[in-house]
């Protein structure tokens, strides 16, 4: 059914295949229809063929007319899904009872089971390629370590050949004239050797004859991990003991001893596809051949050593504390930005504005006149200057006897002299500031300074000073008054009635009574007179009449 | 001489006496000795009648000033001194002669000063204070009297004394009211006794070498004091 079936769908498949195979991979990028009918036709006829191998049928086949990628892929997931879990089963079932392996594939044709069992992996691996290759692949990972580890515990070299048997029944079915295993295996060591670099040559070529069909099957089962595998395998085959002493110069330092590969292959790989890659020893090895860990390995010791050999020279003049012009080579600080701060205070830009300003202050102060000169501050004199006579050095005109005749005269007072200059206008300055003084204490109302004595002789009203303020303008001070002793018109000490004692009070009765009867005895006497008379007087009348 | 002027003398105070005892007899009157009254005597009187003669010499460097200036000596002289006057041309001299009417002994005496001083370099209206005056004196020294010079510093010296036009000698004259004649080494001055002190200082200040304003310094310091008397 599986070969009628591939017999009938898969010329045009494969010739879909074959096409998609040829084209370059720049043109998957552009949009032609013809790929992508190759491409449905292709899958199609793979679905068919796989659809035999389902357990149970989901879709009877594939349908790319008219859907789109996302559409066609689900179908091809609702496929692969049941049919991975089934194979999972099974191999786990092979794990467990490795003699049903033999039943399963037939043991009489090694080489063609091999074949079909490579061509199964091959298929595999095409619908990994093509369809679904990384949860392909991850899957197979999985169940690659649990195959690993079975394998070393319970199989060792007696376990491989039984695998070889085993594989060896499958093969004869799978292959056909399209697809030779043998050509599958040879173009998987081309592409190993390309990705992996000359180490897996050497390893293939050690040990082919020895596990060439262990190399098949790794290969057919395990995605890029072929060697790692086989090297894991043929490492621990000798010494099985190891996995326990791993050390971390068996895993990442690169090993000068090219017999013995250690390559563990453990959680590592959960970084990726590629990292599981044993370290080369050779130290010409290509870029090709480095894995991208030892890439950015190599990439941080380069930059490590420059780095330390940059540390190792004198640094460069700009990163030099003090560096002045001869130590640095010529105008190399003009390249170089530098920031420095000044003390200094850069010398401020004279604008056009500050000019025109500074003019306009200048013609405007020459038109005021206002300029600021400095006047000095008078001094005043404490005293009087002295009259200083100047020293006359001229012959003097006035002969000797002159000089003396006018001295003489001066003295004694013979020629009115007129009196020195500066006397006149001493007496007239003195003068006028007196009348000025006058005048200026008026205004504050005498309350320092009295007026000045002009002895003159002038009447004086004994006015109180307050009516004659009330009247003039000016105030008038009463120092020009009377005197209270001027108008006291007693003498001796006057004492008040409280202030007199008893004898005061007697003697003052004893005056009065005195002056009262001095009095009384005048009017006696005039009035003795007055009689006197008027009897004289009466007398003559009588005399006369 | 005397008598006839006591004779005369007594009869007038003997008509006091009688005067005096005419009036109302009030008093005793006691005979005293006459107090003797006498009239102050003249020149002519005070040298017994005498005539007294003064020659001055008259240097050759003062004949023609003499003789330009003659009337002006001699008016004072004759006229208000009441001295006799007379230039002897041969013998070179000027001699003076009291009269019978000159009024004082010590004019003639102070008319041979005048002239002397005129001889000596002075103006005549300067020496005529002489006659004038009595306080005013003549001194002179010499320049070695001070400090002995000789050649440059000499001239030196004396170029110091007089100053530039003159100008030091008119300030120190100025000054203490004297008059200053530098004839060579001499120095005559004329003035009163304090004037000429002071000038007398400053002239020797001056030959002993200080300069003119320091002198003046202390001239205008002694002026004032001066001055401030009067």
């Amino acid at each position: 059914m599986a070969s009628s079936a591939n017999g009938g769908g898969n010329p045009s498949g494969l010739e879909a295949l074959h096409r998609l195979a040829s084209t370059e991979p720049a043109l998957y990028l552009t949009q032609s229809p013809e790929l992508s009918k190759s491409a449905r036709i292709a899958s199609e006829s793979l679905f068919a063929f796989l659809n035999d191998y389902v357990p149970k049928h989901v879709l009877s086949r594939l349908s790319t007319e008219g859907f789109d990628a996302e559409q066609i892929w689900q179908q091809i997931d609702l496929q692969t899904q049941p049919l991975l879990s089934s194979l999972r089963r099974q191999v786990r079932n092979f794990e467990k009872n490795p003699s049903e392996i033999g039943k399963q594939f037939n043991l009489d044709r090694d080489g063609v089971k091999e074949d079909n069992l490579r061509v199964d992996g091959k298929n595999k691996e095409t619908d990994s390629i093509e369809s679904e290759s990384e949860d392909f692949d991850d899957d197979d990972d999985d169940v690659d370590e649990d195959e690993e580890e079975d394998e070393e515990d319970e199989e060792e070299e007696g376990g491989e050949d039984d695998d070889e048997n085993d594989e060896g029944e499958n093969v004869k079915g799978v292959e056909d004239k399209f697809l030779k295993i043998k050509e599958l295996e040879d173009y998987l060591v081309e592409d190993e050797e390309r990705e992996y670099g000359v180490k897996k040559e050497k390893g293939n070529k050690r040990k082919s004859g020895k596990i060439a069909d262990e190399d098949g099957e790794d290969k057919n089962e395990e995605g890029d991990e072929d060697e790692d595998y086989e090297l894991g395998l043929m490492g621990l085959g000798d010494d099985g003991s190891d996995m326990e002493n791993a050390r971390y110069d068996d895993f990442f330092t690169s090993q000068k001893k090219t017999s013995q590969k250690k390559k563990p292959k453990y959680d590592d790989e959960s970084d990726g596809m590629d990292m599981d890659e044993p370290e080369n020893d050779d130290s010409d090895q290509t870029k090709q051949s480095l894995s991208t860990h030892e890439k950015e390995l190599e990439k941080l010791r380069a930059e490590i050593e420059e780095m330390e050999r940059a540390n190792l020279e004198p640094k460069t003049w700009t990163m030099q504390g003090e560096v002045s012009a001869a130590k640095r080579p010529k105008n190399s600080a003009l390249e170089v930005d530098m920031d420095f701060d000044q003390n200094v205070r850069p010398p401020p830009v004279t604008t056009v504005e500050d000019t025109a300003s500074l003019e306009e202050l200048i013609m405007k102060r020459i038109t005021e006149g206002q300029f600021d000169d400095v006047q000095r501050a008078p001094t005043l004199l404490n005293k009087a200057p002295k009259e200083r006579k100047e020293m006359d050095e001229n012959k003097s005109k006035k002969g000797l006897a002159e000089l003396y005749e006018d001295e003489y005269a001066q003295k004694t007072g013979l020629v009115s002299t007129a009196l020195s200059f500066s006397d006149e206008q001493k007496k007239e300055a003195s003068m006028l500031f007196k009348t000025l003084c006058l005048k200026l204490d008026a205004l504050s109302h005498f309350h320092f300074c009295p007026k000045p004595v002009i002895e003159d002789m002038s009447v004086q009203a004994n006015v109180p000073a307050l009516a004659m303020e009330e009247v003039a303008p000016l105030a008038v001070s009463d120092a020009a008054m009377l005197a209270p002793e001027e108008v006291f018109s007693g003498k001796g000490d006057i004492k008040e009635e409280t202030e007199l004692t008893k004898a005061d009070r007697k003697r003052r009765r004893a005056k009065k009574k005195r002056q009262f009867k001095a009095e009384s005895v005048k009017r006696m006497a005039v009035k003795t007179q007055l009689s006197t008379l008027k009897k004289h007087e009466n007398v003559a009348g009588n005399g006369e009449s | 001489m005397e008598n006839p002027s006591a004779e005369s003398s007594a009869p007038t105070a003997m008509d006091l006496e009688t005067a005096a005892a005419a009036a109302p007899p009030r008093k005793p009157q006691v005979l005293f000795a006459q107090k003797p009254n006498f009239r102050p005597l003249k020149a002519h009187e005070i040298s017994d009648g005498q005539i007294q003669f003064r020659k001055i010499s008259v240097p050759p460097h003062r004949y023609t000033p003499l003789k330009k200036s003659w009337l002006e000596i001699y008016t004072p002289i004759y006229d208000e001194m009441k001295i006799d006057i007379r230039m002897n041309l041969k013998a070179r001299r000027v001699e003076l002669k009291t009269r019978t009417d000159t009024p004082d002994v010590s004019s003639l005496q102070k008319c041979a000063d005048f002239v002397h001083a005129f001889m000596l370099g002075f103006d005549v209206i300067d020496a005529v204070a002489l006659l004038r005056m009595d306080e005013l004196y003549v001194e002179s020294f010499e320049i070695k009297d001070v400090k002995t010079l000789k050649g440059e510093h000499l001239s030196r010296a004396i170029g110091r004394l007089s100053g530039k036009g003159g100008k030091t000698k008119f300030a120190i004259e100025n000054s203490t009211r004297t008059r200053i004649v530098i004839a060579d080494s001499k120095i005559h001055m004329l003035g009163s006794f304090a004037n000429i002190k002071v000038a007398r200082d400053s002239l020797c200040s001056l030959i002993l070498g200080s300069p003119a304003a320091k002198v003046y310094s202390k001239l205008r310091a002694v002026t004032s004091r001066l001055a401030e008397r009067f």
